[in-house]
């Protein structure tokens, strides 16, 4: 006869999963409503998704301060992992995200915001990338992952023009190659080591001292090629400009941001033991990656004729930026990952809401594109305002300072300084450089050149609402003041993540 | 209030130049000079209250900024630091004050406040990230001035000069937070501070390294050759107020980074690497010598003697001795005067001609007398007139550099000569003769606007010609005590031997003086 398993409710520790919890309910909420009175207006969509997201929020500030207090809590048979990476992670992801939502208020009406799924998909997404930055179980990584890409390419299909279903299409299929990668390779792991558990994973493999070496080397393989795709790491980032392109600006720009600090958060919890294993192809491995990355994708965004692209390359040399730091994996290069992504985020926000505004129904006779960049010449006769912005966000990008993303490059460099990769600390100096070329060109073509077209004068802020407004003055404040914060982020990013062991 | 006399300073003309937003176009000119006369006189109280018997740093402020990672907002001023501002605040009011018409006149006076402040802000900043914050930022604005209202290529010039200089300071980002982090090693506390890390003695090999990555930043500013291909682009497209600024201080960044970072931080460095450098300047001011010889443009003339001068600068900081890096100082302020002057002027008769080419002129100083007398003025301090202010810089660096090696301080003194040719055949193609051209027959001679700016420029350059001392002395006794930290932290032979001892130099003359 079957023992009875007694599961006492305190060591399910349910309340570890109230932030993923909220967004769900809140996007079941946003179904019932539609059910039952449809055809409101989406400005109620957006004010339930603002309040769900908020309510998560101040459940992650309860998580907070339990990990000050009592450090790192698991639950649900150990599947979660509430620590602090995991924390500030999903601030990211909330903070992102609710400013991000407020960018549907726009002034033109644009389709896939009319539906109510749009924001129910869009809460769904949320919860998975939560899923995925609170746990070290590569099963529950792999069901967070699927959730929150399912609803992703739906959203981007939902723009309803013929560049996104290509997009949409693309970034599935890329999807599902990556996915499955991914479990193929958290299967081989489960082969050698039997546990999908990657803290088990570590302690199995270095008990019998990777002896198995060849199986775990395929396994790094497989699951680096996964990360890889989600992350648009050269050479697997082909889809991301085409997928840029294809989505809203403002979607493009939630793209370049929570994904990604979703994925880096399980490259850092997964490549954590196996760079310090001391096993030389993976860091090798990484550090081609990390370098190729960054000045290949600078090297493109060079060329682009169209600013939305050139973001696209920049946001993937971006990538390969942060990508450095979980190669160094040391306490301040993860410390750095995550200041650097908190700046990014407004930056980089910033910089597409700006897109978003200026966006256009419909192409003029000889555009060749949305947002290309003999749109934006001589701009700043006609709106000053937005091409001091617009400029304030390039120069940050580039790295100018003392502009948020300055600081998040020192601390970048200073963290490859420290331990000791001198050459990677030179090109990374050096990518910033070249980088400095194709933001200076927009901010030439807006503040140098004279305007091509007078029509384009009433486009550059055709699409601006309150809510726009008020989301690229949070950016824009949070882009010049970042020194102001730098200090208290360092402080708070830098004790969760040593307290967290990373 | 005068307890943070410094940070007034820097940012001032930066909250002048946001109110700036809201004054009417056609008030603003006046507000500009408002507001860097204001600037200019808060600079002279700071020289007036300034001690010049201490050798040190002086109003000092200091404010937490990232203490964790020990990014701090020190600011103060030396001797060396002092005079370098009040001349970027000197040159910023009669740069707006002698502006002529342009167009989007109220974006240029608040692009002109915005560079005030990143000037200021890097000859005041003692810490390394605040240096490069205002460092970098001071690219923006002039970015922009060569940008917006250049010549033609303005364009291609104003990008080249701004990622020139952005790849080079990146790399010597990388070298600071190297120096950030071996006095993380050495004391287990992260600092940028300037006076930290002035106690921190490095092995040779470490210093050897850090010194190329500051050597690329400042060496690409100052410019020095082989990295000068920018300059002439820059000041061949910028318009004069730009020229003006770019050839008075922001070049002045590079040659004063020289003796605020390289030289106390790197002694042993500094003297290995003495001689290649002395090299390069000697090409850089014989060979650009006899380039602005071949220019047919009046202006590039000026930016190639200017270049020139430029290696006689640095000539003098790699003297390693009081003499020399005094000199190279006062040398600093002479060439920003004279070298500004001279654009002004070229720039007074650009607006007459709009031209700059020397063959379209001709016997100009019977049409524009006083033009010509203010010119003839400026040529001949340029080309180190004694009782001029470039004298008393050139005599003291070459006298510096001197004590190092003879043979190559010859051959650089031998490129005045040079310099004394190029100029007076300028001169002379442009002024004397008979006026060829019927346009020039009737220009107006310089007007009141202009002379506020250039009459100022003539007398300092005859005053500090003839009596140095006021400047002088302060900027002395700052650079001894530079020369003394350098030699203290030497630790090869043959850095101590080719640093002057100026203590023992000082008993010395104490010994000899109770003998007597």
């Amino acid at each position: 006869m079957l023992e009875p398993i007694n599961v006492s409710m305190e060591s399910l520790n349910i309340m570890t999963l109230a932030p993923m919890l909220i967004p769900i309910v809140g996007a079941l909420l946003i179904l019932v409503v539609d059910l039952a009175k449809p055809n409101i207006d989406k400005s109620l969509y957006v004010m339930l998704s603002i309040l769900f997201l908020f309510m998560d929020f101040m459940s992650l500030v309860g998580s907070g301060s339990s990990f000050v207090q009592n450090g790192t809590v698991t639950g649900l048979f150990d599947v979660m992992l509430i620590d602090g990476i995991a924390i500030v992670s999903e601030f990211i992801i909330v903070i992102a995200s609710m400013l991000f939502i407020p960018l549907a208020l726009t002034s033109k009406r644009f389709h896939e915001f009319s539906y109510p799924e749009f924001f129910a998909l869009f809460l769904f997404m949320i919860s998975g990338f939560q899923f995925m930055v609170a746990t070290d179980n590569l099963i529950l990584i792999f069901v967070g992952l699927e959730t929150a890409s399912l609803a992703l390419y739906t959203l981007i299909a939902m723009h309803n023009r013929e560049k996104s279903f290509e997009a949409a299409v693309k970034y599935f299929t890329m999807g599902a190659l990556s996915a499955g990668f991914f479990s193929f390779g958290a299967m081989i792991f489960y082969a050698i080591t039997g546990s999908v558990e990657i803290n088990q994973i570590a302690t199995v493999l270095s008990a019998n001292g990777y002896a198995d070496i060849g199986y775990v080397m395929i396994g790094v393989a497989f699951i680096l090629a996964a990360f890889a795709f989600k992350l648009s790491l050269v050479p697997f980032h082909t889809w991301a400009p085409d997928v840029y392109e294809g989505s809203s600006a403002a979607m493009a720009g939630y793209m370049s941001i929570v994904p990604k600090i979703a994925g880096f958060i399980v490259a850092m919890r997964f490549f954590e033991f196996l760079i310090h294993s001391g096993v030389f192809w993976v860091e090798a491995i990484l550090y081609v990656f990390v370098i190729v990355t960054m000045t290949a994708a600078n090297i493109w965004a060079l060329v682009q004729n169209d600013v939305k692209r050139m973001l696209a390359y920049s946001s993937i040399s971006h990538a390969g930026f942060a990508m450095a730091a979980v190669m160094i994996g040391t306490t301040q290069a993860n410390s750095a990952l995550l200041l650097y992504w908190v700046l990014f985020t407004f930056t980089n926000l910033g910089s597409f809401s700006m897109l978003w505004i200026s966006r256009q129904k419909k192409l003029l006779p000889g555009q060749s594109s949305d947002h290309s960049y003999e749109k934006f010449a001589g701009m700043v006769r006609t709106s000053p305002m937005a091409a001091t912005i617009m400029g304030l966000f390039m120069l940050s990008l580039a790295g100018v300072p003392p502009f948020a993303l300055f600081w998040g490059k020192l601390y970048m460099i200073s963290s490859a300084v420290t331990a000791g990769y001198t050459v990677l600390a030179l090109v990374m100096a050096l990518n910033s450089a070249i980088a400095g070329y194709y933001y200076l060109k927009l901010v030439v073509y807006m503040f140098m050149k004279e305007p091509v077209d007078s029509r384009y004068e009433k486009v550059f802020s055709s699409n601006l609402s309150l809510s726009l407004k008020t989301i690229i003055g949070i950016a824009a404040i949070g882009t010049i003041f970042a020194f102001v914060a730098v200090e208290p982020l360092l402080q708070a990013i830098g004790g969760f993540v040593y307290n967290s062991g990373y | 209030m005068l307890d943070h006399i410094i940070t007034i300073l820097i940012f001032f003309p930066v909250v002048a130049a946001l109110l700036g937003f809201v004054v009417k176009p056609h008030g603003i000119r006046a507000y500009g000079i408002a507001v860097s006369v204001v600037e200019f006189v808060l600079s002279l109280v700071l020289w007036l209250l300034y001690d010049p018997s201490v050798s040190g740093m002086q109003f000092m402020e200091t404010v937490p900024l990232v203490p964790s990672f020990g990014i701090n907002y020190i600011v103060g001023v030396d001797g060396i630091s002092l005079f370098i501002i009040i001349l970027a605040a000197f040159f910023t009011m009669i740069g707006i004050a002698s502006l002529p018409e342009t167009k989007d006149e109220k974006n240029m006076i608040v692009t002109l406040l915005f560079l005030q402040m990143t000037m200021v802000g890097v000859f005041a900043a003692l810490d390394a990230i605040v240096f490069y914050v205002f460092w970098e930022l001071s690219l923006v604005p002039m970015l922009y001035i060569i940008g917006a209202w250049g010549g033609p290529l303005r364009i291609y010039a104003s990008i080249k000069f701004f990622l020139y200089t952005f790849a080079g300071s990146l790399v010597m980002l990388v070298g600071m937070l190297f120096m950030a982090y071996f006095y993380y090693q050495v004391t287990g506390k992260w600092s940028f501070a300037l006076l930290d890390w002035y106690r921190l003695v490095l092995p040779l090999n470490y210093q050897l390294w850090l010194f190329v990555a500051f050597f690329l930043g400042f060496a690409i500013k100052v410019p020095m050759f082989p990295f000068h291909t920018w300059l002439p682009y820059a000041h061949g497209q910028a318009p004069t107020i730009g020229s003006v600024i770019l050839a008075a201080i922001l070049l002045k960044m590079g040659t004063y980074a020289f003796i605020r970072f390289s030289l106390p931080l790197f002694p042993d460095a500094s003297v290995y690497f003495m001689l290649p450098i002395a090299v390069l300047a000697i090409i850089m001011i014989v060979y650009t010598a006899m380039v602005a010889y071949a220019q047919e443009d009046i202006k590039q003339v000026v930016a190639y003697s200017s270049i020139s001068h430029m290696g006689v600068i640095i000539l003098g900081t790699f003297a390693m001795n009081v003499e020399g890096i005094s000199g190279s100082v006062f040398l600093m302020l002479g060439h920003g005067v004279v070298s500004g002057a001279l654009f002004l002027l070229v720039g007074v008769i650009y607006e007459r001609r709009h031209t700059k080419l020397m063959s379209e002129f001709g016997g100009l100083a019977d049409v524009m007398p006083r033009y010509a007398l203010i010119f003839g003025i400026m040529l001949m301090a340029s080309v180190g007139l004694p009782l001029t202010i470039n004298f008393i810089g050139e005599f003291l660096s070459f006298l510096g550099f001197y004590h190092q090696s003879h043979i190559l301080t010859l051959v650089a003194g031998s490129a005045i000569i040079v310099g004394a040719v190029y100029m007076l055949a300028a001169f002379k193609k442009a002024f004397f003769g008979n006026v060829t051209k019927e346009e020039n027959k009737n220009l107006p001679d310089v007007t009141k606007t202009e002379l506020v700016a250039l009459v100022p420029l003539v007398v300092i350059t005859v005053w500090l010609g003839v009596y140095p001392k006021p400047v002088l002395e302060p900027i002395n006794n700052s650079v001894e005590s530079v020369v003394e930290l350098m030699h203290a932290k030497a630790t090869t032979k043959e850095a101590k031997a080719k640093i002057a001892d100026v203590k023992a130099m000082k008993l010395a003359s104490a010994a000899v003086k109770e003998a007597e």
